[in-house]
């Protein structure tokens, strides 16, 4: 599979009030697929927000080497090409209100692209397109303070996708919805990532977006103290504990149950697998 | 006993002009004294609509809101009393924190109240216990400490006001797991030594059937259901037609059910299901195998 982001050995740290170097990671070793669904969990401070922060070129590494689709983004890049490269990297944020620009829901989804100086025919396929994309065609002429919250993070969303980005960085970008707006905005990633074969890093505190993914990695303390698929990492639940964060309630009890005896060799992340795991299981009882 | 009674509350913004939104309408409901009372509803529901008015910030505009059976605004001058015994904590309180030191923070409301200095040093050591704040972290600013830490002193701040009806709109939002669960004790653990009366607005379902006797479902304005916790999550169809939703161990409960295990009703924590399950892992009789 071809590699769309490749960091190694990559160190950041920021400057303290008095003038001080403050680490925040250190020596990190990452590669994402085109086309990969990758979670990033860790608990507040860890570093999560400040990686992504890298990874979409607004803050620069100390050192360590970061590239975008094979091409190293420290060595020297005309500003020219830095912002080519950016473009291919969007983001969306925590709170949708603070995301959006204009007064009609057509015209901030519009903001990005004549930015980039797009022909106005193009911008307007542009607007459709990505309107559809997220299902909110018919709110186009609306006023985005009349939407809900998960309607506005899909527009905020909207605005990302009209630049034609081939990765989407979302940061915690559920965190402020209510339970539809929540599951409005991730079947709207899962879509962008399996019929627009976008690549998604999506940081998160809820353990069931989390097991959505292909690949979650784990930043604590500022490292990558573990990686694999959902199933992997949520194998040993106390291992997340001590890291400050926590499993999906269905894995938590299988987890359990495995205490007690019970044949479930494997990890259980969603309810349905859970559900068909333990209605067979208790058949037998 | 009922410590706050909404009778008839309706709330308008932006009240005869052509921007005019019935936030709330016709709003009755009871809060028992001693209850932690979780609020739901879909974005725009009314809900912080609902706990700014029971902190009198904002005022019905028709209807009555009683604490003790005394309507809040008889006399709105005696407003600041009010609101040393019904404290709100704001989404994301840690942004209004603002002294030099973590102590000063947390002691700015009891000093405000005009106690003497030894029984504020009290207060502020009792809140500061509550949110587990180290008492190395008093003399702190309250700018170096990390997010979760940052929220616990906001809350300690309100804490700290002793007040009898303790409000929190999404004190968890934003925290990692860990985080959570520590803001959620230590509420737990304000309201075990106080008896005070909590009310939390949350978007997690989880959370609220882990800690809240009572629930309050707002949805369009208006309560659509209050019942325990057992009595609203059994609505599974209903919450989800209205943007809310069950706890993921209540979901695994429902599709068991589904496929003809039933476990039996009242299962929406993992300590729940586990119980239920315990028999069939056990020898069957639920004892000891």
């Amino acid at each position: 599979m071809k590699k769309f982001i490749e960091i190694k050995n990559l160190n950041f740290s920021y400057e303290g009030d008095e003038g001080e170097r403050v680490p925040v990671l250190h020596d990190i070793n990452l590669d994402i697929n085109k086309g990969e669904f990758v979670t990033i969990l860790g608990r507040n401070g860890s570093g999560k927000s400040t990686l992504a922060k890298v990874i979409n070129m607004i803050l620069t590494p100390d050192s360590g080497e970061l590239r975008i689709d094979g091409k190293n983004i420290a060595a020297e890049l005309t500003d020219e090409e830095l912002m080519a490269v950016r473009r291919r990297v969007g983001m969306v944020f925590q709170n949708p209100d603070n995301q959006l620009v204009a007064t009609i829901v057509e015209e901030d989804i519009a903001f990005g692209p004549e930015n980039l100086g797009i022909p106005s025919a193009e911008i307007r396929q542009r607007v459709d397109d990505a309107l559809d994309t997220v299902g909110m065609k018919a709110f186009a002429r609306h006023s985005p303070h009349q939407l809900s919250g998960g309607q506005k993070q899909r527009i905020a969303i909207a605005g990302i996708i009209a630049m034609l980005p081939e990765c989407i960085i979302f940061d915690e970008s559920t965190a402020m919805l209510d339970p539809k707006g929540r599951q409005e905005v991730m079947d709207t990633i899962e879509k962008l990532n399996r019929e627009k074969g976008i690549t998604i890093i999506a940081i998160t505190h809820n353990m069931e977006e989390a097991v959505r993914g292909d690949r979650i990695v784990v930043i604590d303390g500022g490292r990558i103290v573990k990686q694999g698929t959902p199933k992997d990492v949520f194998a040993k639940p106390y291992e997340l504990w001590e890291l400050g964060l926590a499993v999906p309630q269905v894995t938590e009890l299988f987890d359990m149950l495995r205490c007690l005896g019970a044949d479930l060799p494997e990890s259980v992340i969603t309810e349905e697998e859970g559900a068909e795991k333990l209605a067979r299981l208790l058949e037998t009882k | 006993m009922t410590k706050i009674e909404l009778k008839g509350v309706s709330y308008l913004y932006g009240g005869k002009t052509p921007f005019e939104k019935k936030a709330l309408n016709n709003i009755n409901a009871c809060i028992e004294e001693g209850s932690i009372t979780g609020i739901i509803g879909h974005t725009g529901s009314g809900k912080s609509t609902l706990v700014q008015l029971l902190n009198g910030l904002l005022r019905p505009t028709e209807g009555q809101i009683l604490l003790d059976g005394r309507d809040i605004w008889e006399k709105p001058k005696k407003m600041r009393a009010l609101r040393f015994k019904v404290g709100l904590v704001f989404q994301y309180p840690e942004y209004q924190l603002f002294e030099e030191t973590v102590k000063q923070d947390i002691a700015f409301g009891p000093k405000n109240m005009g106690l003497s200095s030894d029984e504020a040093e009290r207060r502020v050591m009792d809140a500061a216990k509550f949110c587990g704040l180290g008492q190395e972290l008093m003399g702190k600013s309250p700018f170096e400490l990390s997010g979760g830490q940052k929220r616990r002193v906001a809350i300690a701040g309100v804490m700290a006001m002793s007040p009898e009806v303790l409000i929190l709109d999404e004190p968890a939002a934003g925290l990692d797991p860990q985080g959570r669960s520590d803001i959620f004790g230590g509420i737990c653990e304000y309201r075990r030594k106080t008896g005070a009366t909590v009310i939390i607005v949350s978007h997690s379902m989880e959370d609220i059937a882990r800690y809240c006797d009572r629930v309050l479902v707002m949805s369009k304005g208006q309560v659509w259901a209050e019942g325990s916790c057992d009595e609203i999550f059994s609505r599974a169809d209903e919450l989800e037609a209205i943007g809310l939703d069950i706890p993921q161990i209540a979901r695994l409960v429902r599709l068991l059910k589904e496929k003809g295990v039933d476990l039996g009703d009242k299962l929406y924590t993992v300590g729940d299901v586990y119980r239920a399950l315990l028999p069939y892992f056990t020898g069957g009789d639920g004892g000891a195998s």
